[in-house]
């Protein structure tokens, strides 16, 4: 067999063609493309981010909801008993501060949902060691 | 032939940015094209490649350090455009890249846009045998006809070893065109 040998073979060539006019108009292609790309502002995997950001989002959100609920539920019966403890215990305002907020109506509903029989009020008022300064202030 | 760093500024000055890279498209559109087409062998996709090439030179410019030529540079962007554009194609057809430029070859015969005969045939199935690198250096001397000092720019190696790289080649190119 004949052994190949490069340099002794005429140059060979690659053999690629392009097609005719293919570097005419191939400058104004790629600046096209450029244009083209100027364009885009927000380019795919900025936007897939976004996406993925406002999903993640999304979920922190739908995982806070049953939190948020215990939460105010918690805070509601706290805010009750907290209040009367505070207005009972600790508060300064004494029962006269009570008394000047309260107007006709709310003595008037006083007077139908506190209703006393005239026997109780009157083994209050004998149990009372200062029942005259009461009287006193009433009038 | 104005001063490559003259010639850099242009490019990299919103005013005179669009002419030079003008000049920088029909100065270099046909020689990356060669050395783009005769790594991808197909024209559509060397076509692709080059396209994709001068974008990232446009818009790598700026970040241009001007330590290589201007030549080399762009030479480098080509080569790596080529090289990961065949190994994707590769990477989804499922086969592998010595496979997919095997196939390709099998079908210059019936391209359009090449019109070699059985000898330029067996020279490309020669080299599709050959290291990556080999494969490289081969085709930027032999078709292209590169110096050594230009492709040792390119790729980044010295020009002693790529004189070897070149003679290995060539004795792997005898052998498989002897034996075939």
């Amino acid at each position: 067999m004949k052994t190949f040998k490069l340099e002794n073979e005429p140059k060979i060539k690659s053999g690629f063609k392009t097609p005719e006019n293919y570097f005419d108009d191939f400058s104004e292609k790629v600046l096209q493309q450029l244009n083209e790309k100027e364009v885009k502002v927000i380019p795919f995997y900025k936007r897939r981010k976004i996406i993925s950001l406002a999903a993640a989002a999304v979920i922190g959100f739908a995982l806070l909801i049953p939190i948020v609920n215990n939460y105010k539920a918690n805070s509601n019966e706290l805010d009750e008993a907290t209040l009367e403890n505070y207005l009972s215990y600790h508060s300064n305002i004494s029962q006269y501060d009570l008394i000047q907020t309260l107007d006709d109506s709310d003595i008037e509903k006083l007077g139908n949902d506190v209703t006393l029989e005239d026997e109780t009020l009157e083994d209050i008022l004998v149990a009372s060691p200062n029942i005259e300064h009461l009287i006193s202030e009433q009038n | 032939m104005i001063d490559e760093k003259e010639f850099i500024k242009q490019l990299l000055s919103p005013e005179t940015q669009n002419t030079a890279f003008q000049k920088l498209l029909s100065d270099y559109q046909r020689p990356l094209y060669s050395h783009i087409r005769n790594i991808v062998l197909n024209h559509d996709d060397a076509d692709d490649v080059l396209q994709n090439t001068f974008v990232k030179v446009f818009q790598n410019l700026k970040n241009f350090k001007g330590e290589s030529k201007l030549f080399s540079w762009m030479y480098r962007i080509a080569t790596n455009e080529a090289l990961t554009f065949l190994s994707q194609k590769a990477k989804l057809s499922g086969i592998s890249s010595e496979d997919l430029q095997n196939k390709t070859i099998d079908n210059l015969k019936a391209d359009l846009y090449f019109d070699g005969d059985e000898i330029q045939i067996k020279l490309q199935k020669a080299i599709v045998t050959l290291p990556e690198k080999q494969q490289l250096v081969f085709k930027m001397k032999y078709f292209e006809e590169l110096k050594y000092e230009e492709i040792a720019d390119i790729l980044g190696t010295s020009v002693g070893a790529l004189k070897a790289s070149y003679h290995h080649a060539v004795k792997k190119i005898e052998l498989y065109v002897t034996s075939n």
